[in-house]
């Protein structure tokens, strides 16, 4: 199946991979007590994905409180993106926040300071 | 036996301000429901959404250690108990506080990762955070010093404190408080 869909639950996200689209959507708090394999599904999706084919990846993401194991599975992400971008791939991040809150935003840009790719940072207008 | 006094416990919350209070074995479900009231009560005393997140995101790091802590060393339920308590400061901050039983070893070097923790500023807490964050899976994972101190640590307006309990036998009570 080349299609994801997570429904959100109270502290894992709610996860869309739309393949033919190209767009791999992540909403909601992430503090599960196993990171690994919640996300696990996640980075299986963007290698198959990535190695499936030569089209363009965006992450939309609209992330909000993300516990430390949560961060570090989502390093492990956005390095894998960093790497397919350095090889010419086509690969972006928006990441939309709640204007009210910048602690979302400062996690955001903290996570973009290592990634050269396109890396999105907006208010949501919601 | 004599019965609690409620009144006066009721007093005790109170005049210390503690909106959060739970000691036993905690469960994932109980850390997001407990969670939840906590926000709830956060956000119904006008905290900035982004306060809220860091009291949040404290008590999560702080019972989620202990839970993989008491785990990995494969602790009975009595001892994997989990003491968290969340009051409002005579400033308006909020400190959280938790402890657990450790290892004595584990103890001496929990503190000693506390007290350094305490030392660092800001700048150098983001290194920290930034270099274990590289740091592969299981280095520091079962001392619980990882990644979810340094958090904490980022997190807080003030130094960390920690202590240790003796029981008199091999496992101490450790506690840390961080206030945000």
């Amino acid at each position: 199946m080349n299609e994801l869909n997570i429904e959100p639950t109270q502290s894992t996200p709610s996860v869309a991979g739309r393949w033919e689209e190209g767009v791999l959507s992540l909403g909601g708090d992430s503090f599960p007590e196993n990171s690994y394999e919640f996300f696990g599904g996640v980075i299986d999706w963007i290698e198959r994905y990535l190695a499936g084919s030569d089209r363009p990846l965006r992450l939309d993401l609209r992330l909000m409180y993300m516990n430390t194991s949560s961060v570090k599975a989502m390093m492990d992400i956005f390095d894998m993106l960093e790497d397919a971008y350095r090889s010419g791939r086509a690969v972006a991040v928006r990441w939309y926040h709640d204007p009210h809150n910048e602690r979302v935003a400062d996690l955001a840009a903290e996570f973009r300071e290592d990634c050269t790719f396109p890396f999105d940072i907006e208010q949501d207008h919601v | 036996m004599n019965a609690i006094d409620l009144f006066d416990l009721r007093d005790h919350f109170t005049r210390r301000r503690i909106l959060l209070c739970f000691n036993g074995p905690i469960s994932h479900g109980l850390i997001e429901e407990l969670g939840n009231a906590l926000r709830n009560y956060l956000t119904a005393e006008q905290v900035q959404p982004s306060a809220v997140m860091d009291v949040f995101g404290v008590y999560i790091e702080l019972t989620q250690n202990i839970r993989h802590y008491s785990k990995a060393r494969g602790y009975d339920e009595s001892d994997s108990a989990v003491t968290v308590v969340v009051a409002r400061e005579d400033d308006g901050r909020y400190a959280v506080q938790a402890g657990n039983l450790v290892e004595r070893a584990d103890g001496v070097q929990l503190l000693e990762r506390i007290q350094q923790l305490a030392a660092m500023d800001k700048v150098e807490l983001k290194a920290a955070y930034k270099e274990q964050l590289r740091k592969p899976r299981e280095e520091g994972a079962l001392s619980g010093a990882g990644l979810g101190l340094i958090d904490v640590a980022r997190k807080s307006s003030q130094p960390l404190a920690a202590t240790l309990s003796d029981l008199g036998g091999e496992r101490v009570f450790f506690s840390v408080r961080a206030v945000i």
